[in-house]
């Protein structure tokens, strides 16, 4: 995970290259068209790279049970797995374009619906998590740079880079059984209390009580990228020439790192934010095993075992877009942030 | 100490005091704000925290739930649910997983077992008041029959039904394709056909709220963020449950449910590791439990796969196809040790496929054929010809040394130790083996199409051995693609197959017993399928919650995934305890940490804004 995301950073620092110069039209059109193949590859991809899996899903839902061949044969012309693969992609497209991701082997239930239900969960736990350590890690990340090589850049660098270095799971697992297991000051898992019937504001304090653990470990595992990329940032520019003339204009130290040094810096840092955006969704499968949090992770985890392939492809479909969209959305703002690309 | 020195740091940078001044009040007045809701909702919650009267059992529902529909739900966690609220003609006893009475109160088979006819009594009501009566089962048997879509759970046990009557509200009558002893009506749950009947589409109805059932539990709602909650049912014909309902809490892993178990926000947790068992033993208020299995394991022998018109397949080593090679093999590893070390001591030492969990069926034998001995599996060895070379390895008809490989899931660890005992112990009889951990998906086409010499395999099992019995008959090998029928481990022997239609018809329960256990001693000779133990059911409970729950079997038996709803039916709260929640008592971190994150984030967002105004203050 850190490594693509790293490599992001790298890309996201070259973007403006194609982009200098040339019209705003030009430049999104250029972006949406890459886009666009990205989805497509992605459609391919999502049909046939999970029929290479192993596995039969008709043998798997009989696994243990009394099933009879003949019943096994009905399912198979159910799921349309008699038809040969090329027929079963035509579906699948046509299926597609019309909005339809198929039905769930396991589930029963369209695909859409299935993801829909869970995408919320996601999106809370992600969003949450993400908005904090973009906070947490920007804020941290022109202090230390600023501060280069005092104490406290060396703290929480440290920190900060052991806790990116700290599996997940484990980091979860560690706080489950201090915070939730002997201290009893968090629920051990799930984003409501079962079985409770709470609405409004007491529903709203139930789930944040089950938010805190998950999101606090997501934040501590994921932080550190921001922390990292904005001091890089910041002390780039620190020695840049700007910055002695606005010395010079006799502004106090504190505006000279906030007025301008700070907005400079920014740039490839929130390319990165987006680019990391997309990413998270997918990272939260293992935060969201260890607190039992009812996202797209488990769901795609059970699709995995079946193999369901029609939850597969959804899945994959909808967390490629969700990837895809985001670095559009990153080019598109990098530009928009970027003063020098904008009155070129 | 770090952070003291950064502030002493930090002061002399931190010049403009204006400015933070009025961020911090900002950042105040978010707090406030954010605060002034939550301030109000402990309250709140703590009236929600007792739905009605009576205690709610807690369970962690570790597993996930495909469907509540009683056509179309396979995946374990929701046939259990649902057979609280659905039963079947007959049910299986919480003694020793006998036939008592469920929805029918008796039975009778005609002399040739090919007809059989139910009496259902009729003063018993579903859970909405709706009389029950034998149309509910001969609507569930019928829809099941004519729609192919209402098939995938429960297709397989209408198999031998060629017909189904209810010839008047009280009286079934089944007549069946062909004789059979396993009575049709266990296992398929009965709907009633008054609201299923009414439904649009049976294939496509959730049945995830207030649905109406004759079972002692009823579910009232599902939610994938909250559980399943079920309620008494006030019609069951025993009586109603001692306990109000049962909220199944969705975790998706043990430790977490052992943790919640801990913190009383769950009462019973199931399918516990060894360890976890351990740790559990002697926590106060907890007791564990370690119920006798309904799952062996084993290890399957490639005796040389055949589709089923008997064209070979696979890659098995052809030494194989010699049965005494094969229980060379058996005889070899020492299942006694593999349960005290692998299983920590908990399970039962296994003989032939039904476990000791099923005593009716169970081959009950202290002096297995093939048991552990060395000396014999390497004499037996030298007299079929596989001399030892030079490195101890044998070498096989081909000249070649005997290597054979192992295959395991990567998703049961148990098997990577197993496999760490079981390659010296068959180096000692001269086979060298290799071991291979892969994906269960890839085990299950390997093992099917007979792409293995060695793997591990395991079945668990429903109380009538016939189906387990059925998969060793000739007639269910697969096709050559792997599809086609299902065959526990690819054998094929005339002589089993006489024997399992000689069980499958005899209505003696004596009679039938003792030729069930001498199919699973065939199978065992024949070292196609070494049963190595039967692993314990592990459980734990909150036993300052709950008295000591109903077991199946009576002795030694499990408390959750039971042949029937009995220990939950029968759950006691112990009267005394009056149902603290762990988790409201002492300091709630969550005052604190909660508004902390609304502050860090209103602030982080605060200062964006600003710093977006003032650049594009200096920009004009």
């Amino acid at each position: 995970m850190s490594a693509s995301q790293l490599v992001g950073a790298e890309t996201a620092k070259d973007l403006d290259e194609p982009g200098r110069g040339t019209s705003w039209l030009r430049y999104v059109a250029m972006k949406a068209g890459g886009s666009l193949f990205s989805l497509v590859m992605v459609v391919l991809l999502g049909f046939f790279a999970f029929r290479i899996l192993p596995g039969d899903p008709v043998r798997s839902l009989a696994d243990g049970r009394q099933v009879t061949a003949e019943q096994m044969d009905i399912l198979r012309k159910q799921y349309g797995l008699d038809q040969p693969v090329i027929a079963q992609f035509w579906r699948y497209l046509t299926d597609l374009f019309r909005g339809n991701l198929g039905d769930s082997y396991t589930y029963n239930r369209p695909v859409m619906e299935l993801i829909l239900d869970r995408l919320g969960p996601t999106l809370l736990l992600t969003g949450t998590a993400a908005a904090l350590s973009v906070v947490l890690g920007l804020w941290l990340g022109q202090r230390t740079a600023w501060r280069r090589g005092s104490m406290f850049d060396k703290a929480h660098t440290g920190i900060a880079l052991t806790l990116w270095s700290v599996p997940t799971f484990w980091l979860g697992l560690l706080m489950l059984l201090i915070f939730g297991g002997t201290l009893h000051w968090f629920p051990t898992g799930g984003m409501v209390t079962a079985g409770s019937t709470a609405t409004g504001l007491a529903y709203v304090w139930d789930v944040a009580r089950h938010l805190t653990l998950p999101m606090l470990t997501m934040v501590a595992v994921v932080y550190a990228q921001y922390l990292m990329v904005m001091r890089a940032s910041l002390l780039e520019e620190m020695s840049a020439d700007y910055l002695v003339t606005a010395r010079a204009k006799g502004l106090r130290e504190d505006q000279v790192r906030r007025k301008h040094a700070v907005p400079n810096a920014l740039l490839p840092t929130v390319t990165l934010i987006f680019l990391t955006l997309g990413g998270l969704i997918g990272g939260a499968v293992t935060v969201e095993t260890v607190f039992s949090w009812p996202g797209l992770g488990y769901l795609t985890f059970q699709a995995l075992s079946a193999p369901d392939f029609p939850l597969l492809q959804g899945t994959f479909v909808v967390f490629s877009s969700i990837v895809i969209i985001m670095n559009f959305f990153a080019d598109i703002l990098y530009r928009v942030l970027d003063p020098r690309l904008r009155t070129a | 100490m770090a952070f003291h020195e950064t502030t002493e740091k930090l002061t002399p940078h931190s010049g403009a005091k204006g400015k933070p001044r009025r961020r911090l009040a900002a950042a105040v007045l978010a707090v406030s704000l954010a605060m002034a809701p939550l301030a109000v909702a402990p309250a709140a919650n703590a009236a929600t925290e007792t739905p009605g009267t009576g205690t709610i059992l807690k369970l962690a529902l570790t597993g996930d739930i495909d469907s509540l529909n009683p056509f179309k739900a396979i995946l374990a966690s929701s046939t259990s649910i649902l057979g609280l609220e659905y039963q079947s003609l007959v049910a299986y006893g919480p003694k020793n997983n006998e036939e008592i009475p469920g929805m029918a109160d008796k039975w009778e088979t005609s002399p040739d077992g090919k007809v059989w006819t139910f009496h259902m009594p009729k003063d018993r009501k579903w859970s909405d008041g709706e009389p029950i009566t034998a149309k509910d089962a001969e609507w569930t048997f019928k829809a099941i029959q004519t729609n192919d879509a209402l098939k995938q759970a429960n297709g397989g046990l209408l198999e031998s039904v060629a017909s189904v009557q209810a010839t008047d509200d009280e009286t079934l009558i089944l007549t069946l394709n062909e004789p059979q002893a396993p009575n049709p009506g266990t296992q398929l749950p009965i709907m009633p056909a008054h609201i299923w009947s009414k439904v649009p589409d049976p294939a496509t109805f959730t049945n995830e709220k207030d649905s109406v059932g004759s079972g002692p539990f009823v579910i009232s709602n599902y939610d994938k963020t909250s559980g399943v909650t079920l309620k008494a049912n006030p019609n069951y014909w025993q009586g109603k449950a001692k306990i109000a309902g049962i909220t199944y809490v969705p975790y998706k892993n043990t430790d977490a449910a052992v943790q919640a178990l801990k913190t009383g926000e769950i009462d019973i947790v199931s399918s516990l590791t060894p360890a976890q068992y351990n740790a559990l033993k002697n926590v106060d208020g907890i007791t564990t439990n370690a119920g006798a299995g309904r799952r062996y394991q084993a290890i399957g022998i490639n005796p040389g796969t055949q589709t089923h018109d008997g064209t070979p397949m696979g890659d098995g080593n052809p030494a194989l196809h010699d049965l005494k090679v094969r229980q060379a093999i058996v005889m070899a590893i020492d299942n006694k040790t593999l349960l005290e070390k692998v299983m920590q001591g908990l399970g039962q030492p296994a003989t032939g496929e039904v476990p000791a969990a099923y005593p009716l069926y169970h081959w009950d034998t202290k002096d297995l054929p093939l048991k552990y001995n060395v000396t014999a599996a390497n004499a037996l060895l030298d007299e079929a010809g596989y001399a030892k070379g030079s490195d101890g390895i044998r070498v096989d008809k081909q000249g070649a040394p005997l290597k054979l490989r192992l295959m395991g899931r990567n998703t049961d660890p148990t098997h990577q130790q197993m496999a760490d005992y079981i390659k010296p112990w068959l180096k000692e009889i001269g086979i060298d083996v290799s071991t291979v951990m892969k994906s269960s998906a890839q085990v299950n086409d390997d093992s099917t199409v007979g792409n293995f010499d060695l793997y591990f395999t395991g079945w668990g099992m429903g109380p009538d051995p016939d189906f387990q019995l059925s998969i060793n008959t000739c007639a269910s090998r697969p096709n050559a693609d792997g599809t086609g029928a299902t065959s526990e481990n690819n054998f094929c022997d005339p002589a089993y197959d006489a024997i399992y239609k000689a069980q499958h018809v005899e209505l003696d329960q004596t009679k039938r017993s003792a030729l069930v256990s001498q199919a699973q001693e065939m199978i065992h000779k024949s070292a196609v399928n070494d049963v190595m133990y039967y692993a314990n059911s592990l459980e734990a409970y909150r036993s300052d919650k709950f008295a000591p729950f109903t077991t199946q079997p009576e002795l030694g038996g499990v408390i959750t995934s039971q042949n029937g709803p009995w220990s939950f039916y029968y759950a006691t709260p112990m009267a005394d305890v009056s149902s603290t929640n762990a988790t409201s008592g002492g300091f709630n971190a969550a005052f604190v940490v909660v508004p902390l994150v609304i502050v860090l984030l209103a602030g982080g967002g605060f200062v964006l804004y600003r710093r977006r105004r003032t650049t594009s203050d200096e920009r004009e």
